[in-house]
């Protein structure tokens, strides 16, 4: 037991440390699509160097949740990587302590803080951006209940740990038609949660068509410092959980094999589904325009769509 | 060979217009060939009342009654059609015509090819293949005149035909599954009745919906009615004769035949979709004729009308009823073309297709107004008409199966149809002309400005419309009883 | 008992079904004709994939012949006939004029295909059906359905064209499943249908165009009952 708090622990250490290289090797696979160079891809351990070593600077009007919001920021994902599997197919010892729906609940809660903390700013960019994000927010939630729905009707539970062994158990679910159709959908809702093209410009500086990056306008030094590394946490976790849990169900370590360098060996391979991962959003992002306010909802309606025929498919198969 | 030369002679004739010396005569050139089919076509009758049945071209080819029936009334039409464009097209092109009318005549060969493909297909699949021809190769003819209204009619024509044939495909594919599964190898007609009491119900039931609605879409039932009036009444006269005479009844062939698979199917009865089909055209069509503005959309309405009427004949399930029904079919596709060709007289003297532009016919252009008027009293079932026996006939057999209330339905929506013809026709051909100045000149058009073409054949097809009110020949009863059989054992 | 790689290759026909549907999907919802159009062309890819997956599992030569027919048509034959007849139509009008808004079609495509989805399902339920068939025919009738609501909700010519390809696509890929043996000349005859038809709608597009200045032929309505 002892040992799967440790790997729990471990995982957690995984999540925080290679979340900023993510962000790099996103950014420098952006750069090389537009045939540029780009930066070092560990150019985001710097900056978090260099912010966490700059001075910190608080409006006198904002309140205590302006500055404590950055912690929950960053606190939000730790929790969620206790819950899902990272690393091994079998649970660790916190696997049980939330479901898919716990992880949305608590990285729910990060956003709400944030938002918070963005009208509390006193930044005129940060309520608009607080607003379009509960926007995007009121449009997805529907969407992930309904994934989430599917989920435990095929596997009669939510628990990240049990789905994901679902598909390997039964090769005929994981081929099934509304199972392409549930990982679209999933994917359309990560795109709009995590501030991704077509709803958002991750990489925009036009403050007035931002939508996620302004809540965090106001923050330096350390405070900037844990909102870059909760958001790029966030991404981390979000892409565990689809890769992991719904796509790619391999390359973890196994039940069979409990020993630290079956879990060890099982970082590389995660990385690399990662590394797959980030080349199908950098052609995602390089290949659409950002959509207009206005019709994210039809964005989020087809995620909507897609998942509900998933749902109906799943529901009348015989 | 018989069979496989009915389908040449049309295509053949088809190639040779295009040939540039021979484009000049190319509307004779049509008008020898479709001869030639007719006289084919009289040969498979001959053949078929002989035997029952004739097959060609190594078994792909096949002939039966209700095959025969449509192929000689296409031929019939095709023919009488081929002689009116002579006239038609000619006075037409003058001021009308955008292109010099030189794809008219390839193209009128190779639609009424694909319309006598239709009946003569052994194999399902390929009879699909037929039908949905006949829409592709009969778009551009709906569209010739390139005005506006003709292009708009052809492409809703194009469109929402295919699409239901597209949606008829299904069917297609679904009972052709069904006949695997009962065991049959083949896929034509015989084979999929003889393979009908074996078939799944479950199977049957969505496959003839997805065809009632695909191939429905094409003959026109309502709701999916709303291209017809607009097709039929833009394309040039000879061609809404050959659309409205025989193409819908090509279409409905089809569902007809459909007709003897379900009644085959264990615990189905298909008497009642047919039934409340055909009264729900009948009844919109008519409502529907009494507003229009436009005579050849009259006419257009008076087909979704007639085909309602058939499908209700065919709905009642009687032996008599599926002999009325063919007879119908005869009468309609006869009588209708002469409407059309009537209706064509008005276009070329008046230029007009707009009932209010047209009053006063009776003194502008009696040579016009005369065969509009008989053909609106022969259409609408006035006796000595054929449409007027085969209504009589279909009524009686309604009421010997005891369907009274389908049967008053059909005889009051057959009165509101004959009232809205007949106010139409009574205006313009003896009302008052609001404006004199749309006439083109000041003297009336006369029998001499008419073609004599166009004549020639409202002569044509007034001789068989009227003869066969009046007398049933033998052998035309053969056929007839041969067709109702095949439309139900 | 089916060997190991028969049912792999009918699992991945099964997932290739899901991403069919999700093209059909794609074209109610995409605002851009050339979307539709490439979206037209990766359903063709994966109509002729589904086919060719069920010819190797089933052996049966007719439906990898279906699969080299269609590809041979739908993406290289059509495409070049488009390009040929309404060239400038695919890429200059950039965004399709449509009678509802896109979320109000996408939920009526949501009900469509749900509703026809079901029914064949339970239509099946008495039979004794192949499994691929019974994932095959719901979704190519969902797809059939969504092709039929595209082409009644879009006003531009093109783009009801590209419907009807997409419509007779799921007609197609439900055919594959319920009839793997149909004569060859009847899928060589519908295959060259479907380039017909192509044809004559392009030209009959391209004659709109040029006598009316216009391919919004769901803004004629000169010819209705007044």
């Amino acid at each position: 037991m002892l040992v799967h708090i440790g790997y729990n622990l471990l995982q957690v250490a995984v999540v925080i440390g290679f979340a900023p290289l993510v962000e790099g090797v996103l950014a420098r696979l952006k750069e090389l699509v537009q045939s540029k160079r780009g930066p070092s891809i560990f150019q985001p351990y710097r900056d978090l160097a260099k912010l966490l070593c700059k001075d910190e600077i608080v409006s006198r009007r904002s309140s205590w949740i302006f500055r404590t919001a950055p912690y929950v920021a960053f606190t939000a994902p730790v929790f969620v990587a206790l819950l899902i599997p990272v690393l091994t197919r079998y649970p660790l010892f916190f696997a049980f302590m939330g479901d898919m729906l716990g992880v949305g609940f608590v990285l729910a809660f990060g956003g709400f803080f944030v938002a918070l903390a963005a009208v509390d700013s006193g930044n005129p960019y940060g309520p608009m951006g607080a607003s379009r994000t509960r926007m995007v927010g009121f449009l997805t939630e529907p969407v992930f209940l309904i994934v989430f729905m599917i989920i435990s009707l095929v596997a009669g539970s939510t628990i990240p740990y049990i789905v994901q062994s679902e598909w390997i158990r039964s090769p005929a679910a994981f081929f099934a038609p509304w199972h392409v159709l549930l990982v679209i959908a999933f994917l359309l809702l990560i795109l709009a949660e995590d501030g991704r093209l077509p709803v958002d410009s991750a990489s925009g500086h036009f403050e007035l068509a931002m939508i996620e990056k302004s809540k965090s306008l106001e923050y330096s030094g350390r405070g900037a410092a844990l909102m870059k590394w909760g958001g790029a946490m966030k991404l981390f976790v979000l892409m565990v959980v689809f890769l992991n849990v719904l796509v790619t169900p391999w390359g973890l370590a196994g039940p069979a094999d409990t020993s630290l360098a079956g879990v060890l060996l099982a970082v590389p391979l995660v990385l690399l589904k990662m590394l797959i991962f980030l080349v199908v959003l950098v052609v995602i992002e390089s290949s659409l325009a950002k959509l207009r306010l206005f019709r994210i909802s039809e964005f989020t309606g087809a995620a909507f769509v897609i998942a509900v025929v998933a749902m109906v498919s799943r529901l009348f198969a015989a | 060979m018989l069979l496989a030369a009915i389908l040449l002679v049309p295509v053949c004739m088809s190639l040779v217009v295009l040939v540039s010396p021979l484009r000049r005569w190319a509307g004779w050139l049509t008008v020898l060939a479709m001869a030639a089919t007719l006289a084919l076509a009289a040969a498979a009758v001959q053949a078929t009342l002989g035997s029952g049945a004739v097959s060609g071209a190594a078994g792909w080819l096949v002939c039966d009654g209700l095959g025969a029936l449509i192929v000689v009334l296409v031929a019939f039409v095709a023919f009488t059609a081929a002689v009116y464009s002579n006239g038609y097209l000619r006075r037409r092109a003058s001021h009308a015509l955008s292109d010099d009318g030189g794809s008219y005549y390839p193209l009128f060969n190779i639609f009424v090819a694909s319309m006598l493909a239709v009946p003569l297909m052994a194999n399902v699949a390929l009879l699909w293949v037929a039908l949905e021809l006949t829409t592709l190769l009969s778009a551009f003819l709906v569209g010739f005149e390139s005005t506006p209204e003709a292009l708009e009619a052809a492409w809703k024509y194009a469109i929402l035909t295919t699409l239901g044939a597209i949606i008829a495909l299904l069917g297609v594919l679904i009972l052709y599954w069904g006949t695997r599964i009962a065991g049959e190898q083949a896929f034509t007609w015989n084979e999929l009745i003889a393979a009908a009491p074996a078939m799944p119900p479950s199977l049957v039931w969505p496959a003839f919906l997805l065809i009632l609605i695909g191939f429905g879409t094409k003959v026109g039932l309502v709701p999916m009615h709303t291209w017809l009036p607009d097709a039929h009444s833009q394309a040039p006269s000879p061609i809404c004769a050959l659309l409205s005479g025989v193409e819908v009844a090509t279409a409905l062939y089809v569902i007809l035949r459909l007709f003897a698979v379900l009644n085959r199917v264990p615990g189905s009865e298909a008497g009642p979709w047919f039934i409340v089909f055909g009264v729900l055209s009948v009844g919109v069509a008519t409502i529907l004729m009494v507003q229009v503005r436009d005579y050849k959309r009259m006419f257009a309405f008076s087909t979704v009308e007639h085909m309602g009427i058939i499908l209700l004949a065919v709905g009642i399930g009687s032996v008599d009823a599926r002999f009325a029904a063919a007879y119908q079919i005869t009468a309609h596709a006869l009588a209708k073309s002469f409407c059309f060709f009537a209706a064509g007289l008005i276009v070329l003297a008046l230029g007009e297709q707009r009932i209010a532009a047209v009053k006063g016919l009776g003194r502008r252009a009696p040579v016009a107004a005369v065969p509009f008027l008989a053909g609106a009293l022969a259409i609408t079932g006035m006796p000595p008409s054929a449409v007027f026996a085969s209504e009589l006939l279909i009524l009686k057999a309604g009421l010997a199966r005891g369907q009274y209330l389908v049967v008053g339905f059909l005889a009051l929506f057959i009165v509101i149809g004959f009232a809205a013809i007949m106010r139409h026709a009574t205006r313009m051909t003896f009302g008052k002309e609001v404006d004199m100045a749309e006439a083109p000149v000041g003297r009336p058009w006369s029998a001499g400005a008419a073609p004599a073409a166009c004549l020639t054949a409202l002569v044509i097809t007034a001789i068989p419309l009227v003869a066969l009110g009046l007398c049933m020949p033998a052998g035309l009863a053969g056929l007839l009883n041969l067709a109702g059989t095949a439309m139900g054992r | 008992m089916q060997a190991p790689s028969t049912s792999l290759l009918l699992s991945i026909e099964a997932l290739a079904s899901g991403l069919f549907l999700l093209t059909a999907l794609g074209t109610v919802a995409a605002r851009q004709l050339l979307t539709c159009f490439h979206l037209f062309v990766w359903q063709s890819i994966l109509l002729s994939a589904s086919a060719a997956l069920l010819g190797l599992a089933l052996s049966s030569p007719h439906l990898l012949a279906v699969a080299a027919i269609t590809l041979a048509t739908k993406t290289m034959l059509i495409p070049w006939l488009l390009r040929k007849t309404v060239h400038d139509e695919v890429y200059r009008i950039r965004e399709i004029d449509q009678v509802l808004n896109i979320p109000t079609s996408l939920l009526l495509a949501l009900v469509l295909a749900g509703v026809g989805y079901v029914f064949f399902v339970e239509m099946l339920r008495g039979i004794a059906v192949p499994a691929y068939a019974l994932v095959n025919l719901p979704i190519g009738v969902a797809v059939l359905l969504l092709g039929a609501l595209t082409l009644t909700v879009r006003r531009e010519a093109v783009a009801q064209l590209l419907a009807l390809l997409v419509a007779e696509n799921g007609v197609f890929f439900a055919g594959i499943a319920i009839v793997p043996n149909l004569p060859a000349i009847a899928e060589l005859a519908a295959a060259v249908d479907v380039p017909v038809y192509t044809l004559v709608v392009g030209l009959l597009t391209r004659r709109i165009h040029s006598e009316l200045g216009t391919t919004m032929v769901g803004r004629l309505t000169a010819l209705r009952e007044d």
